[in-house]
């Protein structure tokens, strides 16, 4: 928010220069984000925060901070008026509220005879500075007023006002306000801008007249008793609403104005008086205004400075330093706060008197704040905590996706973080039943959470084959899916592999499938196969290759898979090349990777090995032979490699080489045992009808 | 005689070691050891001296004839090592084999040196999720719902009380509900703003929670803690200041500044000319915060703070938009 230096320096009884108010501010109370040179004036930016904009909306409230910062005084601003005895406010208006609740405090005064022209140039000046637009010289003393106080106020003609007809009373022109919600679907055009007609319902608390709304309480007048030339005599309005109200009514109808701004975030209900004394004050000096005698105040429930008491002691261990209960007094002396001293059983306290104006200042945490910023942040001495240091643990999860991270990059993939937001687009394409939506997105591309990893890794992969021939990726992230009405956010791993011009069919599956046993292995998990007998009706089915994907399980339970994309699914991604995908849970990964693990020696005797040949059919798959080896072989047959894969064979044949290790833990094992053995392989084999090439 | 010994033995010695191949070395040869040699002429005229002399100088001869014979068979053999190396030899300039190189994303190479200096004092590193309740990222932090902080934080809903968390802060309250004090942890994570986007702002980024909280845990701990961890991060003395701000969930609340790591305080572009870098916010634990993690009221103290991870990382790798980081693109992912 804008501030004038010079207005700010009226309220100081030694004048301070803006730079000096920048600093005062940034180290004790707000930071100030700009300041500009404009004319003979400074206009210092100011980052108010929510917890101060009660107070500090507003000139005085800045002032008093600065004036409580450098020890200067403060200076109150000039009250000086008469009231015309002759005349009365309750003979000419009444104010009903209806709806205590959504309005503690409703102060009005009235002022005839005023003359409606320009403001002066002064105050045009600084209204301008601080980003209002002069109209006439009342409603630029109402904002005036505003920006010096913080009391947003607002002016009616009277004249303007519909007289209630239904009150009988000798005087037929005396006018009514009434404070009430609005009815469902009550209309009123209101003075911004656009001059819009807004429909308004019973959530909305508006001024009324006796027939018809003339403001939105606390947001924006409404047309029809504004002020022009022709005015005459004008009531003022300073009242107080519920911030809730105004706030959920200025984001209902989308209207935020100076005024709702500084009621949304809860204002003193003792500031209406100031604020209209003032204002009437002002009127007078340069509108010609005739003061009417009495106010109208409606106020049930007083509010009164709060008594807050603060152990000497937890404001000394809070901070961190040595201060003395004289040197608390005189920061809350500073700040105008009456405090006193008090010893209660061998502890001292410290009572603080908090203003209505403070409406921040609620528990002895408070008042630390306070102590802290005004002896200074800086002058806090940097401490060491002491006492026992329990040991740092890292969360296991994150040990894990560490080590997860370090096996793939080891293995030469690059590491992406994508958004966890997707578009419309996206969720058409991958068309996933179970999506999360955000109900107040703020563009098209970023309207769901993302169901799964691939998505974003396919356009990853998309933008850098633009670059690259070939891109391996992988990240690990949050998916968000619906499950029976609930949320899961799950931890996933995938993994992406795009080549350009591979020779070898499924290079791309084949390497992804070589990727998750290394890393299945590296983390200990070695009980794990790759299934392609798929019955369960998984989301990631819809976007992977119905011939070329396999899921990865251990034991029965699935952890993931590997695939191809599907065609139809790169074709809309516009990817000319083949592109395979692997996906891995990180649960399931972390329960299997913390099995146990044994070490087993190697054995002392001497392996014989055996390569053997098999011809079977292209469809065969290589699984059945191995099973057969591995069942015939029994438990001396240590290992079986397949070497060599050769699908070039006549009639739609295939020649499979096995090597075969032989060996035992206990003996030397003899060429006629090993035989034996062979033989037993190859039997079954010719058996099931396959030919051993010799 | 044995003058003369000297001076061939020095003349031999000087011709080996300056042989530069196998021929000349062959010559050598001849030319000393040879039937003509001149080692051999001295042998042979060992036989017109008298019996004692040829005894005392035919042993000296002897020796030096072997001596010298062993060095030359030694230079032979280092000459033909070499010439059989020199046929071994590479062209070391042609390039290595280019074997697939793997990159660990920048946020989390910068992270590790994070939870590694928090780790060394005595900060688990936990984690939280990110679709949270409203609960814990909001009203367990002392921000109500219509309240007017919630407007520094515009958050994306996906039901009336689930929301992309906007703060790693939600872990304060979800970490005490089960664990007592003293305590002290690090929550990095992802977290969510309904912001528009540009170079230094995007929708999502990541952020480190801190949290200690013991029985009578001050500011000046805060300050000698943050501390400690800037000199370890930039390996050298780095000077903070604390500025007062507002965080509903701490009391007192304060930015934390950096002299700017580029110009060191002089004023740069990086630091908008004011010397100094705005790292954290950061303050002490709210009462509220306890009470809404279930503590009994004044038994703790604590300090908490978010440091935002993506300006570390962008300012140490002088990346100038944020939204490389979360871009996917291999330019630029490989150069970490």
């Amino acid at each position: 928010m804008k501030f004038s230096a010079n207005w700010l320096n009226e309220y100081l009884k030694k004048s301070v220069a803006p730079e000096k108010m920048v600093e005062f501010l940034t180290m004790h109370v707000f930071e100030v984000e700009g300041i500009d040179k404009k004319g003979k004036d400074s206009v210092l930016d100011i980052k108010v925060l929510p917890d101060r904009a009660h107070d500090c909306f507003s000139h005085i409230g800045i002032a008093k901070e600065i004036a409580a910062i450098s020890n200067n005084q403060f200076l109150f601003p000039k009250i000086n008026f008469k009231e015309d005895r002759s005349l009365k406010i309750k003979d000419f208006i009444s104010v009903e509220i209806r709806n205590l609740d959504l309005c503690p405090r409703y102060s009005m005064q009235m002022v005839t005879n005023i003359k409606v022209g320009p403001s002066p140039e002064w105050m045009q000046e600084r209204l301008i500075v601080c980003g209002l637009r002069p109209i006439n010289n009342i409603v630029d003393i109402t904002n005036y007023v505003m920006l010096e106080t913080g009391q947003p106020l607002h002016a009616f003609d009277l004249d303007k006002l519909d007289t209630n007809t239904r009150i009988a009373t000798n005087d037929t022109n005396k006018k009514t306000i009434i404070v009430r919600r609005a009815q469902n679907g009550e209309k009123i055009i209101t003075l911004d801008e656009g001059r819009a007609e807004r429909i308004l319902d019973s959530d909305i608390l508006v001024i009324a007249d006796s027939e018809k709304p003339i403001g939105i309480a606390g947001i924006k007048g409404g047309r029809g008793p504004e002020i022009d030339n022709q005015t005459k005599r004008i009531v003022i309005e300073a009242a107080n609403f519920n911030p809730i109200n105004i706030r959920r009514s200025s984001k209902k109808l989308n209207l935020r104005t100076d005024a709702s701004t500084r009621f949304e975030n809860g204002l003193d209900p003792n500031l209406t008086l100031d604020a209209l004394k003032r204002c009437v004050f002002l009127i007078g000096e340069f509108a010609e205004g005739k003061v009417v005698s009495g106010i109208i105040d409606i106020y049930s429930k007083k509010i009164k400075p709060r008594k807050i008491l603060l152990a000497f002691s937890r404001a000394q261990t809070l901070l961190g330093i040595k201060i003395t209960s004289q040197q608390i007094a005189a920061i809350f002396k500073r700040l105008a706060m009456p405090s006193k001293i008090i010893k209660k059983a061998k502890e001292e306290f410290i009572e603080v008197i908090a203003p209505t104006s403070r409406l921040d200042l609620l528990l002895p945490e408070d008042l630390i704040e306070e102590i802290g910023r005004l002896w200074g942040y800086d002058k806090i001495p940097a401490k060491m905590p002491q006492g026992v240091i329990l040991p740092a643990i890292k969360n296991e999860d994150l040990i894990y996706e560490d080590k997860i991270r370090n096996i793939l990059a080891g293995f030469g993939y690059a590491e992406v973080q994508n958004y966890s937001l997707i578009s419309d687009g996206d969720q058409k394409l991958f068309d996933s039943d179970e999506i999360v939506e955000i109900i107040n997105p703020l563009s098209q591309d970023q309207k769901y959470l993302r169901p799964s990893l691939i998505i974003n890794l396919l356009k990853n992969a998309r933008e850098n084959l633009k670059y690259f021939s070939g891109i391996r990726l992988f990240e690990i992230g949050h998916t968000f899916i619906r499950e029976n009405g609930s949320y899961v956010e799950k931890n996933k791993i995938t993994g992406l592999i795009c080549q350009k011009n591979i020779l070898k069919h499924g290079e791309n599956f084949f390497e992804l499938k070589g990727l998750t046993e290394a890393l299945l292995d590296k983390l200990g998990i070695s009980d794990y196969w790759f299934d392609d007998a798929i019955s369960q009706k998984y989301d990631w089915l819809k976007f992977v290759h119905p011939r070329r994907r396999a899921e990865i399980k251990s034991g029965d339970e699935a952890i993931g898979w590997v695939a191809e994309a599907k065609p139809e699914l790169l074709a809309a991604l516009e990817i000319k090349e083949r592109v395979a995908i692997f996906e891995l849970d990180f649960a399931g990964l972390k329960e299997l990777a913390s099995e146990e693990r044994f070490y087993v020696p190697p054995s002392k005797y001497p392996a014989i090995i055996r390569d053997l040949a098999v011809i079977v059919d292209r469809d065969i798959k290589i699984e059945a032979v191995l099973n057969i080896i591995e069942i015939e072989g029994g438990a001396l047959l240590q290992d079986v490699d397949i070497f060599d894969i050769y699908e070039g064979l006549e009639g739609n044949k295939k020649s499979l080489a096995f090597r075969l290790t032989f060996q035992s833990d206990e003996r030397n094992l003899t060429d006629k045992e090993v035989n034996e053995l062979m033989e037993k392989i190859i039997k079954v084999i010719e058996e099931r009808g396959w030919e051993i090439r010799k | 005689m044995f003058e003369m010994l000297k001076q061939l033995k020095e003349a031999v010695l000087k011709e080996i070691e300056a042989a530069k191949n196998i021929n000349s070395l062959e010559d050598l040869r001849i030319r000393y050891f040879g039937r003509k040699g001149k080692i051999t002429e001295v042998l042979r005229k060992l036989k017109d001296l008298s019996q004692e002399e040829r005894i005392n100088i035919g042993a000296s001869a002897n020796q030096l004839k072997q001596e010298l014979e062993l060095i030359l068979e030694q230079k032979k053999k280092d000459l033909g090592a070499s010439f059989e190396a020199a046929r071994e030899w590479i062209d070391i300039s042609a390039p290595g084999h280019k074997l697939p190189r793997g990159h660990l994303h920048p946020r989390t190479q910068v992270l590790r040196k994070i939870e590694e200096i928090f780790q060394s004092l005595g900060f688990s590193v936990v984690w939280g999720p990110e679709l949270e309740t409203d609960f814990y990222n909001f009203e367990a932090l002392n921000v109500p719902k219509d309240h007017p902080a919630r407007d520094m934080q515009d958050t994306f809903y996906v039901d009336e009380q689930m929301l992309l968390r906007t703060q790693t802060s939600p872990m304060q309250v979800r970490y005490m509900e089960k664990h007592e004090p003293p305590l002290r942890i690090i929550v990095p994570g992802k977290v969510f703003r309904r912001d528009a986007t540009d170079a230094s702002h995007d929708c999502q980024f990541y952020q480190i929670e801190g949290l200690m909280v013991d029985k009578e845990i001050s500011v000046a701990n805060f300050k000698a803690v943050i501390q400690e961890f800037f000199k370890r991060f930039y390996g050298q003395d780095t000077k903070i200041r604390l500025r007062p701000s507002f965080f509903p969930f701490t009391e007192p609340s304060f930015e934390v500044d950096m002299v700017c790591a580029v110009c060191g305080g002089h004023g740069c572009r990086v630091c908008g000319q004011t010397g100094w870098l705005e790292m954290m916010g950061a303050g002490m634990v709210h009462p509220f915060v306890f009470k809404s993690a279930g503590y009994i009221s004044g038994q703790w103290q604590g300090f908490a703070f978010g440091m935002g991870l993506d300006r570390l990382v962008m300012m140490k790798y002088r990346i100038n938009d944020i939204r490389l980081l979360n871009s996917g693109d291999l330019r630029f992912l490989k150069q970490f």
